[in-house]
């Protein structure tokens, strides 16, 4: 049992290195996460600094003779080092997008399991919720969740990850009804197993592999929607270094020729969304046994 | 079937082409505004984006000199006021017509009068007019003595009620007009101005046209669009591309820029407004009787829903005072377009006390304040940030943001709180807030316009308040009060003195910025004039 498990694992690796994207997007989201961890360590400067040095307002970076040294990518309006405050942005929102996938994952493989496995009117009243909930633009729905809830990074992860609930609970529940109908599922039912030990040892661990595709590419869309948020101004707070709250805090400056405070917040939210999204298509072409060759 | 598309393609396109040209041969001016008007009846608006449109239809009977809060004749032609003060007699011009045709006479002038201050005036019922209960509480009533001439009688003396009636708020209205549209009367603004009113297509723009009939020399203009462009970038490229001829709060980052642009001109001017965060010191009282005046007796003070512990304390506010560093504030956000405050009120006006020190920025001595006031390890505080730009305030949450890490480096925890600019002002109003960030703008150039509005006692009633901080003190009342009724400008002015030191040692504000008003037009844009009170009037203007 143990060996199978390594060599499926080793072969899971070897299909990841020829596939050159997903290495890419794993690159990025490594960066990403290490950032993410060390920020204290690697950001040259504090995200927050207080009292704030106001008199650096929006001084360059590297590229101009004006800028300061210990701010590479300038500073934004409050006189904030923009590339210390992008690293522990990192930070905020790899966590914002984790939280609101786990909350998501959690729901979802909940209702999802239990629609799909119990079947009849349980099956029809949570899809029937699930496609009301479809029937709303994302971002839409969760704004109306977060002004319900109050404004704040922690409700816009939870709005979040109500708002993705329905597709991962679609997307587990399409597994369940596959596997449920399986040989073995049988052979447990017909020596008497319990409903919970069939869910959990043997139709969890099988649907799995969907799940695991669907909340990395899931990821990079709760980290767009929370700067979405964040950008009007219902998520991240003051001083709360969010990359969509940097971006909306800075893009009138770049009429006044301050660029740099809102491109690089966006281009660390770009970088990090190509990143998984990469990263999300790489592991579908490995997980999905249908596109096998 | 293509070809016939592209007929009407062109056609349309032709017709467009040939609109403009035939526009261009007017003299037309499009004006790029911050935000849209609320209502379009001078007696029933507040804000800053009305009045502007306001103050091109309509005329009071008085009106400020071009550039200062010096009373001139407009729609009176003299007046006489008794010896004690409380009566004005004025004789009205003749021959002016309202833009319905209306005859302007005493009729329309009381009525314009008595709709607000009579609650059981037929019209009462369509305005809220709340600017009469701010300026307007000495007047008791306006009365008619023949068809040219009016008397104004007060309840006490009140030496700013002349410049307060060249305020949009008492401009005349026609009465055939109320008539016609009642409560919809503020949708079809009609007066004796220099335009009129043709068009209101909400939250786009508003149109108005020379006055053919105007009792002064027409417009040179003949058209005048108030064009809505929230966005302070937006509002610029309009103005560069010429879309737009003039654009009022300029963001001060784009400063350079304008001046680097041969086509644009820039005007500015010392604003009369003060910007400030309010901490709210705790009680209130409730207005039963609605006069505007706190009754000792019946009307005790009670505790505003926001009522917080420490900032009862006035170690604590003195505290925040020295804890935040406002040159810095005034140089680096406000950017050099403001100057840094001490008193609630302009420099330039009467009465303004420039012996009072200013808190210094001492974040150790703020430390130990807090620690003497029994918070050492400081506390966390809601402060309620405007989501607009005011002309006393041009970005309130970087304000909030820089005030937020000041005041974490002596241990006070702050926290947002944001919500629409109408719900911003019922809350504030209602004293929901600990801290808040508001302003002031000038109406008249009166220090009682800053001082019994801002600051007095009378001003703390929950629900309509103007001191945000609920500073209740009476004594200050009581010199805001005698200061009102009193003449000599000398003794008045001591009165604002003595009451602007007890505000100061209480310190229920900080006092941020006084900015200076800027507006932007092309350079084919001439005679324009700015006015201390900020008010827009386009009469004398025209396009070269």
């Amino acid at each position: 049992m143990e060996r199978t498990r390594e060599t499926k694992s080793q072969e899971l690796i070897r299909r990841l290195k020829y596939n050159k994207s997903a290495v890419f997007g794993l690159a990025i989201v490594v960066i990403l996460i290490l950032c993410a961890i060390f920020a204290n360590f690697i950001a040259p400067n504090s995200p927050t600094p207080s009292p704030p040095e106001l008199f650096k307002a929006l001084k360059p970076g590297f590229w101009s003779e004006d800028g300061i040294e210990e701010m590479p990518l300038g500073a934004d309006g409050l006189g904030r080092c923009v590339l210390s405050r992008i690293l522990y942005g990192a930070r905020v929102s790899l966590t914002a997008g984790f939280v609101a996938v786990g909350i998501a994952m959690i729901l979802g493989i909940t209702f999802g399991t239990i629609a799909g496995y119990y079947g009849g009117w349980v099956d029809a009243v949570v899809m029937r919720i699930v496609d009301i909930m479809f029937a709303f633009p994302a971002l839409l729905l969760a704004i109306v969740i977060v002004t319900v809830l109050g404004q704040g990074l922690d409700k816009a992860m939870i709005a979040i990850g109500i708002v993705y609930t329905p597709q991962m609970a679609r997307i587990i529940r399409s597994s369940v009804l596959y596997i449920k109908e399986m040989e073995y599922i049988e052979v447990q039912k017909a020596i008497g197993s319990s409903d919970a030990r069939i869910i959990f040892r043997h139709v969890l661990p099988n649907s799995i592999a969907p799940v695991i595709v669907y909340g990395t590419l899931m990821l990079a869309t709760a980290i767009l929607d929370c700067a979405a948020l964040g950008f009007l101004g219902l998520g991240a707070q003051p001083p709360i270094p969010e990359w969509g709250a940097m971006l909306s805090k800075s893009y009138s400056y770049i009429v006044s020729g301050a660029w740099w405070a809102a491109t690089f917040p966006g281009i660390a939210i770009l970088l990090s969304v190509i990143g998984l999204n990469l990263l999300g298509d790489g592991l579908r072409d490995i997980l999905d046994p249908r596109l096998k060759t | 079937m293509k070809s016939k598309l592209f007929l009407v393609l062109l056609l349309t396109v032709g017709l467009v082409f040939s609109l403009v040209s035939a526009a261009s041969a007017e003299n037309i001016l499009v004006f790029g505004s911050s935000g849209d008007a609320s209502r379009l009846d001078p007696g029933d608006v507040t804000d800053g984006e009305s009045i502007q449109r306001m103050d091109n239809i309509f005329e009071g009977l008085v009106e400020y000199e071009a550039g200062s809060v010096l009373i001139k004749p407009c729609l009176a032609t003299s007046w006489e006021a008794s010896a004690d003060g409380t009566e004005i007699v004025f004789n009205l011009r003749k021959g002016v017509k309202f833009h319905d045709g209306t005859d302007f006479n005493a009729d329309a002038v009381v009525f314009s009068f008595a709709r607000q201050y009579d609650s059981n005036h037929p019209y009462n019922q369509y305005g809220e007019w709340a600017y009469w209960g701010y300026m307007f509480g000495d007047v008791d009533k306006m009365e008619k003595i023949d068809d040219y001439t009016v008397k104004l009688v007060l309840k006490r003396p009140n030496a700013s009620i002349m410049t307060s009636l060249a305020m949009f708020t008492v401009n005349i209205v026609s009465p055939t007009n109320a008539e016609k549209y009642k409560e919809d009367a503020f949708k079809h603004p009609c007066g004796t101005g220099p335009f009129k009113f043709v068009e209101w297509v909400k939250d786009d723009h508003i149109t108005l046209e020379a006055n053919e009939n105007y009792w002064r020399e027409r417009a040179k203009l003949d058209k005048l669009i108030f064009k809505v462009i929230p966005d302070p970038s937006a509002r610029l490229m309009a103005l560069e591309v010429g879309e737009v001829q003039g654009i009022e709060y300029p963001n001060p980052a784009d400063f350079e820029r304008i001046k680097a642009n041969k086509d644009l001109v820039l005007m500015s001017q010392p604003g009369m407004n003060i910007g400030y965060m309010a901490m709210n010191t705790g009680y209130g009282y409730i207005d039963e009787n609605k006069n505007g005046v706190r009754d000792l007796d019946s009307e005790p003070l009670v505790k505003t829903p926001g009522y917080f512990e420490p900032l009862t304390k006035k170690k604590v506010r003195q505290a925040i005072n020295m804890a935040i560093d406002k040159q810095s504030i005034v140089d680096n956000i406000y950017m050099g377009t403001a100057i840094k405050a001490k008193n609630g009120m302009p420099p330039f006006m009467l009465g303004y006390n420039d012996e009072i020190e200013d808190y210094p920025y001492d974040p150790a001595k703020a430390k130990q304040l807090l620690t003497e006031a029994g918070y050492p390890d400081g506390f966390e505080v809601t402060l309620y940030v405007m989501p607009v730009s005011r002309p006393y305030m041009f970005d309130p949450p970087k304000i909030g943001e820089a005030i937020q890490s000041y005041l974490a480096a002596v241990g006070i925890t702050v926290k947002f709180y944001q919500v629409d600019w109408g719900t911003y002002l019922q809350e504030t109003e209602a004293g929901n807030h600990q801290m808040c960030l508001l302003g002031w703008t000038g109406d008249n150039g009166d220090p009682d316009n800053f001082m019994n509005v801002l600051y007095g006692a009378n001003a703390c009633s929950i629900g309509a308040a103007g001191n945000y901080a609920f500073y209740t003190n009476n004594t200050v009342q009581e010199l805001l009060s005698a200061a009102l009724a009193t003449y000599d400008e000398e003794k008045r002015a001591t009165y604002y003195k003595k009451a602007q030191e007890m505000i100061h040692e209480d310190a229920g504000w900080v006092y941020l910025a006084h900015s200076t008003q800027n507006i932007v037009f092309r350079t084919n844009v001439k005679g324009y004039v700015l006015n201390p009170t900020s008010r827009k009037f386009f009469y004398p203007v025209w396009i070269e």
